[in-house]
């Protein structure tokens, strides 16, 4: 335990120092608080749209640092050679892995949080009260976040940075669009292209199944059995991603 | 005698690009390292030191060949928590002060009770005014001391250092090499490569020489400078370079 502590830690610190982190940090608040100004185009819409606005920018933020910072946290202690003096510690390689995952997101659920709370005093300021119902976006959110970390890792621990960064967005993409995806599967008319759509569609993670924005910013009713399938879900695609990630860093080599 | 290292018909090759052919690093490398001898790996640039080290602590793996430490295969966990290793030019974590790499190593390493043991080791790589000063602030020869500290940091029995004396001023050399006789001293085994003979003859108990991935000569070093100096007296320096011209 001391020893996945350490590198939670130590991946949590390194993260923080990036410098783009700041930068992403900065510009999400801003465009938080700026949707404040939207009032006089809104027509009425002005709650929705604030609500709408502050909840896809700070996923937008989310998905941003996951990718960015994900898509490079075990290359470079290759590139770098720090990994030599971790891996030959008495340490399992799994427990690396697991460390870099942990700690990464530990650093995401702070800076999502922190989000929310600047929602939260901008929707205060705006109407005078607080709106919680928004608050339940932010565990799917994270599981949404802990799935594509999953894949970054998947891909860093045998390909280049750039390489897993665009299989992160790659994913992210189809991800959201695997309703569509299904549709086309059902409707269309060539076999081949069926199959293959249908195999994107339940290999793919649904990343659809996270997105609660639309229920909150119109209100609609939630179903508890339909966002425990999500964490069901989430959870179980996650630990199987770096279960794989796993058992390829296992096998790699330190040239 | 107990074995600390037993490497047996070690080979390796390496691939520059998909389309090249493989390069032979090592060719049936064998060595055997005792229990509580310090032993010097000596040879040119490129001849298979850092290949074979990293083989040894399980950063690569051999094309064939086996390899056991303390009679157990070498990346076992239990293994790994008796050795010490200090890699190649390191690099460590820049954002880290010495104590706080210094504690990480410690806890990867299963130390519960580290602080004191990392502040005396600090003090004993001459590195004690820089307990708090970020590692990319540390010079060349101070990155080279706290990596030897952080090999320690879990009072290992078989320390392996590779190149442990380059970059280091005179003073550091002498206290590297009294760090490597001490863990002597306790009964520890100490390997480390160099392409310094002197070096190797000021501590080593037996050196093994490596030219372009064989090895030539393994011995207790009088024993193999008496027969070189036999016809004539040359210096340990001109002996090591007759050595490798003989097998180019
Ligand atoms: N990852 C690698 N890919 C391809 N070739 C490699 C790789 N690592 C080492 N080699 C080759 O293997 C040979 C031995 O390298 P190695 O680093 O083991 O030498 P060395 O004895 O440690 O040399 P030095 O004294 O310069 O440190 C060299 O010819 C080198 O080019
Ligand atoms: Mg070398």
């Amino acid at each position: 335990m001391n020893r996945i502590w350490a590198i939670i830690e130590n991946t949590f610190k390194e993260s923080l120092r990036q410098k783009i982190l700041l930068l992403l940090v900065i510009f999400s608040i801003l465009l938080i608080v700026v949707s404040i100004f939207l009032e006089p185009f809104a027509l009425g819409e002005a709650p929705r749209i604030l609500r709408d606005f502050s909840l896809a920018v700070s996923a937008l933020f989310g998905v941003l640092v996951v990718i960015i910072i994900g898509s490079t946290l075990i290359h470079k202690d290759i590139e770098k050679r720090t990994i030599y003096t971790v891996i030959t510690k008495p340490v399992r390689r799994s427990e690396i892995i697991i460390g870099k995952f942990l700690g990464l997101l530990l650093l995401i659920i702070i800076l999502v949080c922190s989000m929310a709370v600047i929602q939260q005093l901008v929707i205060f300021f705006y109407e005078g009260s607080f709106d919680f119902s928004l608050l339940i976006a932010i565990p799917f959110l994270i599981l949404e976040i802990m799935i594509l970390l999953g894949i970054l890792l998947l891909f860093s621990s045998f390909s280049s940075p750039a390489l897993s960064a665009m299989m992160g967005i790659i994913f992210f993409i189809i991800g959201h669009a695997s309703p569509d995806l299904k549709l086309f599967a059902d409707q269309v008319k060539i076999p081949a292209m069926k199959y293959l759509a249908y195999g994107f569609y339940y290999i793919m993670p649904n990343l659809e199944n996270f997105n609660l924005r639309i229920d909150l910013v119109h209100k609609l009713p939630l179903y508890p059995d339909q966002l425990l399938f999500s964490i069901c879900y989430g959870l179980i695609y996650t630990i199987f991603l770096v279960y794989l990630a796993i058992i390829i860093f296992e096998k790699r080599e330190f040239k | 005698m107990d074995m600390a290292i037993e490497l047996e018909n070690i080979c390796r090759s390496f691939k520059n690009h998909f389309w090249q052919n493989k390069k032979q690093v090592l060719k049936d490398v064998s060595l055997e390292i005792y229990k509580g001898e310090i032993f010097g790996f000596l040879g040119p640039n490129g001849a298979g030191k850092t290949t074979t080290i990293k083989i040894i602590t399980g950063l690569i793996r051999p094309d064939s060949g086996s390899i056991e430490i303390f009679g157990h295969p070498a990346n076992a966990l239990k293994v790994k928590k008796r050795i010490g290793f200090l890699p190649e030019s390191p690099y460590f974590y820049e954002h880290l002060t010495g104590y706080e790499f210094l504690k990480i190593s410690a806890l990867l390493s299963n130390q519960k009770n580290y602080k004191s043991g990392i502040l005396g080791l600090l003090e004993k790589v001459g590195l004690k005014h820089a307990v708090r000063l970020q590692l990319r602030k540390y010079s060349r020869g101070m990155l080279q001391r706290i990596g030897i500290a952080q090999a320690l940091v879990a009072e290992p029995e078989l320390l392996i250092l590779d190149e442990p004396l380059t970059g280091l001023d005179p003073i550091g050399r002498k206290e590297i090499k009294d760090i490597i006789l001490e863990q002597k001293a306790k009964g520890n085994t100490v390997f480390f490569s160099s392409h310094i003979l002197p070096d190797a003859e000021a501590v080593c108990d037996r050196i093994g020489i490596i030219i372009d991935g064989q090895i030539i000569k393994v011995g207790e070093l009088n024993k193999l400078l008496r027969k070189g100096l036999k016809t004539d007296e040359i210096s340990l320096e001109d002996w090591f370079v007759k050595q490798i011209k003989r097998n180019e």
